[in-house]
């Protein structure tokens, strides 16, 4: 706050007023307040990484992660395999750094998918009201009166395995999530006098909503679109656990565990790395969206 | 002179669950080029939402416009969307309101730049680089010094008063016909409120626009309307030139909000301020008869019996709505 104050009396005071110095700080105050805690700052490097990890995998990669190599099976950590061989003899490391790729293409395919239909569907629920309002919400509610894995279940268990299939159902189960929320800001936000304002200048209604009501709309969107990433690649996990997600030879951190799990006993590594890697990812896209939640919510201004 | 907007006995109820609320009943009203139009009235007699009845910016539901007429460049506004035309090219091109809260009127994401330009855009198809320069020379003529500069920044950078200038800009941008001002100075203190009044005046007189002020300041309107019209719960009961309503009024309730505005130079023991008794009418469920009636002290047995009086012309532009005949020096 104080930091404002300055630079406000700075920049009036100034005569050759300058709009960049007084909006930098506002950016500033968005950053020192994301920075100025640990846990965004260990999810975002967590981010940053895995998707360092997906794009350099091939380059990370000690083994060719669907070679197998039956004689080595089972082994357990050395030197070679950094973190053993799983049944078939493939090298868990190098499933676990290809692994990331599937997590993220289908994380963010999902979320991309869901967040940009279940938004335009809020958004127009909410800015015409009335009987489309009805017929979206209702939808939207009968949609989330199952659990989100149970209804991607069903999805992928009607259209098969596949990572196509597995977006799909993903993105059916995480769609009335992002559309209720846009619903409900939206709700708030066009009642603002700009709107009313835009409207008697002559704007038609995809200019109000594109321009006046969806970028006041966006903050609480993009904290929910980084959590929701972490949702997705655990449910994609759960999916692929249960056997009906991403197809055996293609690595999958979920059904890593999967085939892990049968050797708790006699190589813990196998199911508890991926397992491990599942957690920290989603740990690191939670404290992400929460740290972006601290900074961008206004009304937290001072608290945080 | 044919009359630029003609208003003809508008109606616009609200459907609300208590019962029907009949914000604007038989408002008759219209305004010639270049002329300067008060419409004054206090909270809720319907001033502003006859205004936005005219833009077709009424929510409905629960609104509703009943009927009437607003006759505007030889189209019903009215009818107009029911005629396959859009009524986004008369607002802001042909027709521009501006709103009381400038606080709260720009969109506080988007630069007082694009927020300029963007009209300009639609309504004129300017190239977005004519578009800038011509908002540059809109924001130096409403008084925003460095204008150049300030065309990126954001609206939290700007005070009340140099939002509602800014608002004064967009809204003059595409040269309408007419500009609404709903009460825009309310929100700004009384310094800031002259100098806006001061701009606006020699704005529409630059640009050769009609102004209708929409107020329930009668200071604010003395000074600057050609014409004024009293609203009291949905229509209008007197209206005339600015002398006649200020030096002559007739209507009972324009008296009586004369003899509460303190004259200068008037001491206390001269001229006692007299409140108008009693509260503004409850809009739901309206009686036939005169909405001032119970507060009214010149009131008439005939009052009572019949319905509301209809405007009936004094002389000349003087029109009131009143049985009683009352001549009275505020």
């Amino acid at each position: 706050m104080a930091e404002d104050r300055e630079a406000g009396s700075k920049a009036a005071g100034k005569p050759g007023w300058s709009e960049a110095a007084q909006h930098y700080s506002e950016t500033r105050r968005m950053i020192s307040v994301f920075v100025g805690r640990p846990l965004p700052v260990i999810g975002l490097v967590i981010i940053v990484l895995l998707i360092i990890v997906a794009i350099f995998a091939p380059l990370l990669a000690p083994y060719d992660p669907y070679k197998m190599d039956i004689i080595n099976k089972l082994e357990a950590p050395s030197a070679q395999h950094l973190l053993g061989t799983d049944s078939l003899g493939r090298d868990t490391l190098s499933r676990i750094l290809y692994g990331s790729q599937t997590s993220l293409i289908i994380g963010v395919s999902v979320i991309g998918i869901s967040s940009v239909i279940g938004i335009a569907l809020g958004l127009i629920a909410a800015y015409f009201g009335g009987l489309l309002y009805h017929i979206i919400m209702r939808f939207m509610d009968a949609l989330m009166a199952f659990p989100m894995l149970l209804l991607a279940l069903l999805v992928a268990t009607l259209l098969g395995a596949g990572m196509k299939n597995v977006i799909i159902a993903l993105a059916i189960g995480m769609l009335a999530a992002p559309c209720r929320m846009m619903c409900g800001v939206v709700l708030s936000v066009k009642q603002n006098d700009y709107v009313l304002s835009a409207r008697a200048m002559g704007m038609s209604n995809r200019r109000l909503m594109l321009q006046e009501i969806l970028p006041n709309a966006f903050p609480p969107l993009l904290v929910m679109i980084t959590i929701g990433l972490g949702a997705t690649i655990l449910a994609e996990a759960g999916l692929s656990f249960l056997g009906i997600g991403i197809t055996p030879p293609t690595p999958a951190w979920g059904g890593m565990v999967n085939d892990g799990y049968k050797y708790l006993m006699t190589s813990p590594v196998l199911a508890i790395s991926p397992g491990i890697a599942i957690m920290l990812v989603v740990f690191g896209f939670n404290m992400l969206g929460d740290g972006l939640r601290d900074a961008l919510d206004p009304k937290l201004r001072g608290v945080v | 002179m044919a009359a630029l907007l003609t208003v003809e006995n508008l109606k616009t109820y609200f459907h609300s669950y208590r019962g029907l609320v009949k914000a604007v009943d038989g408002l008759s009203l219209y305004v010639n080029q270049k002329e300067i139009i008060g419409l004054v009235g206090e909270s809720g007699c319907g001033k502003s939402v006859s205004m936005l009845s005219i833009l077709q910016l009424i929510p409905t539901p629960p609104g509703e416009i009943m009927s009437g007429r607003a006759m505007f460049d030889g189209q019903d506004l009215l009818q107009y969307e029911a005629k396959g035309e859009k009524m986004s090219s008369i607002r802001g091109a042909k027709i521009a309101m501006i709103f009381q809260e400038p606080m709260t009127s720009l969109n506080p994401v988007l630069t007082i730049g694009r927020q300029l330009t963007e009209s300009l855009e639609i309504h004129l198809n300017m190239e977005p680089q004519t578009a800038r320069e011509r908002a540059v020379e809109l924001l130096r003529l409403v008084g925003i010094p460095d204008a150049k500069d300030r065309l990126d920044a954001y609206p939290h950078q700007f005070s009340g008063g140099m939002r509602q200038r800014v608002m004064i800009a967009i809204a003059l941008s595409c040269n309408p016909a007419i500009l609404i001002a709903d009460e825009p100075t309310t929100a700004v203190d009384v310094t800031t409120q002259a100098q806006l009044l001061e701009l606006m005046q020699e704005m529409v007189t630059k640009f050769s626009t009609a102004l209708v002020i929409v107020t329930h300041n009668l200071g604010v309107v003395a000074r600057y309307a050609e014409r004024i019209y009293v609203m009291y719960s949905g229509r209008i009961i007197e209206s005339g030139l600015s002398d006649d309503i200020f030096l002559n009024p007739h209507h009972p309730y324009t008296i009586g909000l004369l003899k509460c505005v303190p004259q200068l130079g008037e001491t206390r023991e001269e001229k006692k301020l007299v409140p108008i008794k009693g509260m503004p009418p409850n809009l739901i469920n309206m009686p036939e008869n005169c909405a001032f009636l119970p507060r009214c002290e010149y009131s008439l047995e005939r009052c009572r019996r019949e319905p509301w009086p209809p405007l009936t012309q004094l002389e000349g532009q003087h029109y009131v709505s009143c049985y009683a005949d009352i001549r009275e020096k505020p």
